[in-house]
């Protein structure tokens, strides 16, 4: 409480530098249970739509087995983002989408599609790896709360990832294609494992 | 007036157990299959076994959001969100709104609940661990909080009853740290983890054991009797289980009172409070009201038999109050509500195993490694009182390893088809002190939507959970070092209160002096002597093992004590 006041008098005293979604999500503390502003920040136009699933087929492509696109990974993405993140992740997100819509991700070839990647995956790795440090540094619950409203959100690239990755290797397709899908096995034994096994999943 | 008469009589029973889950499921079974006619009273909704579990037969990818907690439940189960995915659509249906059941927070305080049959019986962890000898001992011996009026051996037995019943998996160890039990038989370790085991004992001189735990892996007619079958290894007890396998109030304890044909459930009835006569000087019933249409209804026993999880136990002793007891029944001592224990959690560490590339397991085992306590144990000496035990295991890594991998592409999805490397981790159980200022007492003003007073948290860890915390994660990471473990990472979560251990006790303990306790050595309100206290409140320590068992011991014997009474008429 005292430093929810404390991080207002700061913001005053800076002029204001506290960045919107900070604000809001200070806003939000003040009334935790009457203001719910899931999936208002976040919509996708059709191009950019295109854009998420072009990047989720990259990380899962079709093969032999199918891929991202045939699970139905990016609606998933779209669903997932606006029911279960809040406004950081949702303009972090945006962020990503719109500088791969501005260097015209959509008109280039694959080759120049992959090296764009590896290069917004770098990046993401170093800004990882920065929020890593100012996590361990946290001290207690209050400090935990500010470092979450003043933190951007996770970068769009993790973001696109781990929402891929989730969407296809849990959805029917991904699972009966990646996996030895075991609904019900009845005992637990240990195995050794025979050359090229599939992991389990249950 | 005869109509009067008339309801009272048809509201009236040998026994009533306030709540449906652990101990008021074992209470109802043990006092109906010793002939009395019980009323059980569920404050939450009906929950019926096997046909209530929504989400148990569910394919992942039937779960819209797979797993994860929508912003919508956050705000809704904003307290069991504390806890991790609780909140989530696989098992929230056996989580408390807590919205809807706010309660106030003067320090915070993870209060997780479950208004439903079977209450957190339905999702327990099912590790189930008897107390050892010192543990009955420690408060006499060191001076802290009172000492306990029974005596391990006072319990044994009714382990041992309650084991049978519940059927618990595991392997005898003949320690003194952590008694062994009426097992069934074990479940098997991993390669790495039975490598763990042999260079735990080589280098250090630990135990390590595989999990008690309350899943059978072979029934027993006293199971099977009851519907109850093997444990199918799927892991996804917390959803319910459709088999019974795990034991739950739901698959255990109410059927088995059901079938004595004594017994009476009542669903969505808040009991608000006891109702004390001061001529006879006990308790003559209870007040109730129907959650959903707020009618107030009176029930009538000889005996009561509180059992509402340890919070609402003691708020409901703390509402009812009387011109005897103008406090709170059974308030003499002014020890009802205090000393709020639990076990402090979310510190351990983990680490990368190397090898073992050719082993893997087939099926979800429902159960971890165990490590018992080793500080202040035997020769060691810390700086801090009690002890801790460990609870982890080893696994391959799955398909969620690719977040944080580099790459993208037909190789990198192939890849994460094969089981990842092995990964080793293990987090700390704590023993919480007992401290009269960790508390919990009813607003004077705030009132819920039934008219009861709110409950208040101001309780927090003390010094000595601190500075034993540190030394979990730092043990954690030594012995991960010592089996030649890599990349070993440890963690203390700064954000875990009091509560997220969802082993709240101690907030009507037994003891010997009425001046200082509130329940005597049979689980009896000192002074109210046919109302007994047998859930996690009666508590006057908290060990570091999981408590269910003992709280069922306990149970257990305070029926057999409550019927005896009843036909010597000394209640």
């Amino acid at each position: 409480m005292n430093r929810r006041d404390a991080i207002k008098k700061v913001a005053i005293l800076l002029g204001g530098t506290l960045s919107a979604p900070t604000l809001m999500a200070m806003s939000r503390w003040e009334q935790p249970f009457v203001q719910n502003t899931e999936g208002v920040l976040f919509s996708l136009t059709e191009l950019q739509k295109q854009i998420v699933a072009e990047v989720a087929e990259m990380i899962i492509p079709k093969t032999s087995t199918a891929g991202a696109k045939d699970a139905g990974v990016p609606a998933f993405i779209e669903m997932m983002l606006k029911d279960c993140y809040y406004e950081p992740e949702h303009i972090s997100f945006m962020k990503g989408v719109i500088s791969l819509e501005q260097s015209k991700f959509l008109d280039m070839d694959a080759a120049k599609r992959t090296a764009m990647l590896t290069k917004v995956e770098a990046e993401t790795k170093q800004i990882m790896k920065e929020r890593e440090v100012k996590q361990t540094k946290m001290g207690d619950n209050d400090d935990k709360e500010i470092m979450k409203a003043q933190a951007q959100g996770l970068p769009f690239w993790r973001l696109m990832k781990e929402l891929t990755l989730l969407g296809y290797f849990t959805s029917e397709v991904g699972i009966k294609a990646s996996f030895e899908y075991v609904q019900i096995p009845s005992k637990v034994e240990n195995i050794k494992l025979k050359p090229n096994q599939k992991a389990y999943a249950y | 007036m005869n109509l009067n008469i008339d309801a009272q009589k048809k509201n009236t029973y040998d026994a009533i157990v306030v709540g449906s889950g652990m101990t008021g499921g074992f209470a109802a079974k043990e006092l109906t299959e010793k002939g009395l006619k019980v009323l059980m009273i569920e404050r939450g909704r009906e929950v019926k076994h096997v046909e209530g579990y929504d989400t148990a037969m569910k394919e992942p990818w039937d779960f819209q959001h797979r797993f994860r907690v929508t912003a919508h439940s956050a705000e809704e189960l904003w307290a069991n969100k504390r806890f991790g995915g609780l909140a989530n659509e696989e098992t929230d249906g056996f989580f408390t709104n807590d919205k809807n059941n706010p309660y106030i927070e003067k320090r915070p305080f993870d209060w997780i609940r479950a208004y439903h049959t079977g209450g957190k019986s339905m999702h327990w962890g099912r590790q189930s661990y008897r107390w050892n000898k010192q543990d009955f001992e420690a408060n006499a011996k060191e001076g802290i909080g009172v000492d306990w009026p029974i005596r391990y051996e006072d319990l044994e037995k009714w382990y041992t009853y309650v084991e049978k019943f519940v059927g618990i998996s595991g392997q005898a160890e003949g320690l003194d740290v952590l008694p062994d039990g009426h097992f069934l038989p074990a479940m098997p370790m991993s390669a790495p983890e039975a490598y763990f085991k042999k260079k735990m004992m080589e280098k250090l001189n630990r135990p390590v054991t595989i999990g008690r735990v309350a899943n059978l892996t072979q029934p027993q007619k006293e199971h099977t009797d009851l519907g109850r079958a093997s444990c199918q290894y799927r892991n996804k007890c917390a959803r319910g289980c459709p088999y019974g396998a795990y034991y739950s109030s739901l698959s255990g304890a109410i059927p088995a009172a059901n079938r004595t044909k004594r017994l009476t459930t009542l669903h969505d009835s808040i009991v608000s409070e006891i109702i004390y006569d001061e001529k006879k000087q006990k308790a003559t019933g209870v007040r109730v009201i129907n959650q959903k249409t707020m009618a107030v209804q009176e029930y009538y026993a000889k005996v009561i038999f509180l059992n509402a999880g340890s919070m609402n136990t003691s708020g409901l002793m703390l509402n009812s109050k009387s011109h005897r007891f103008p406090t709170g029944l059974g308030n003499d001592s002014d020890q009802v509500g205090r000393n709020i224990m639990d076990h402090h959690l979310g510190v351990g560490a983990s680490a990368t195993i190397d090898g073992f590339e050719e082993d893997y397991i087939f099926g979800q085992r429902p159960n971890a490694l165990y490590i018992p306590r080793f500080r202040n144990w035997g020769s060691d000496k810390q700086s801090y009182l009690r002890g801790f035990g460990y609870q982890g295991g080893a696994s391959r890594a799955g398909w969620n390893r690719g977040v944080n991998t580099d790459g993208f592409g037909a190789t990198f999805k192939e890849d994460l088809t094969k089981p990842g490397s092995w990964t080793i981790g293990f987090g700390g159980f704590g023993e919480v002190l007992p401290n009269p200022n960790n508390r919990m007492f009813l607003d004077a003003d705030k009132k819920d939507k039934w008219g009861i007073p709110m409950i208040v948290f101001d309780a927090a860890f003390g010094e000595n959970e601190i500075a034993m915390r540190k030394d979990i994660m730092n043990s954690a990471q030594e012995m991960l070092d010592a089996a030649g473990f890599k990349n070993i990472t440890g963690y203390n979560r700064p954000e875990v209160h009091l509560g997220l251990g969802i082993h709240d006790m101690g907030t009507a303990r037994m003891g010997r002096d009425p001046k200082t306790s509130v329940l005597n050595a049979f689980n009896q309100v000192h002074d109210c002597k046919n109302v007994f206290v047998t859930d996690g409140a009666a508590m006057a320590s908290s060990s570091c093992v999981n408590p269910s068992i003992t709280y069922m011991a306990l149970t257990a014997r305070a029926a057999d004590f409550a019927v005896s009474e009843l036909k010597k008429k000394n209640l």
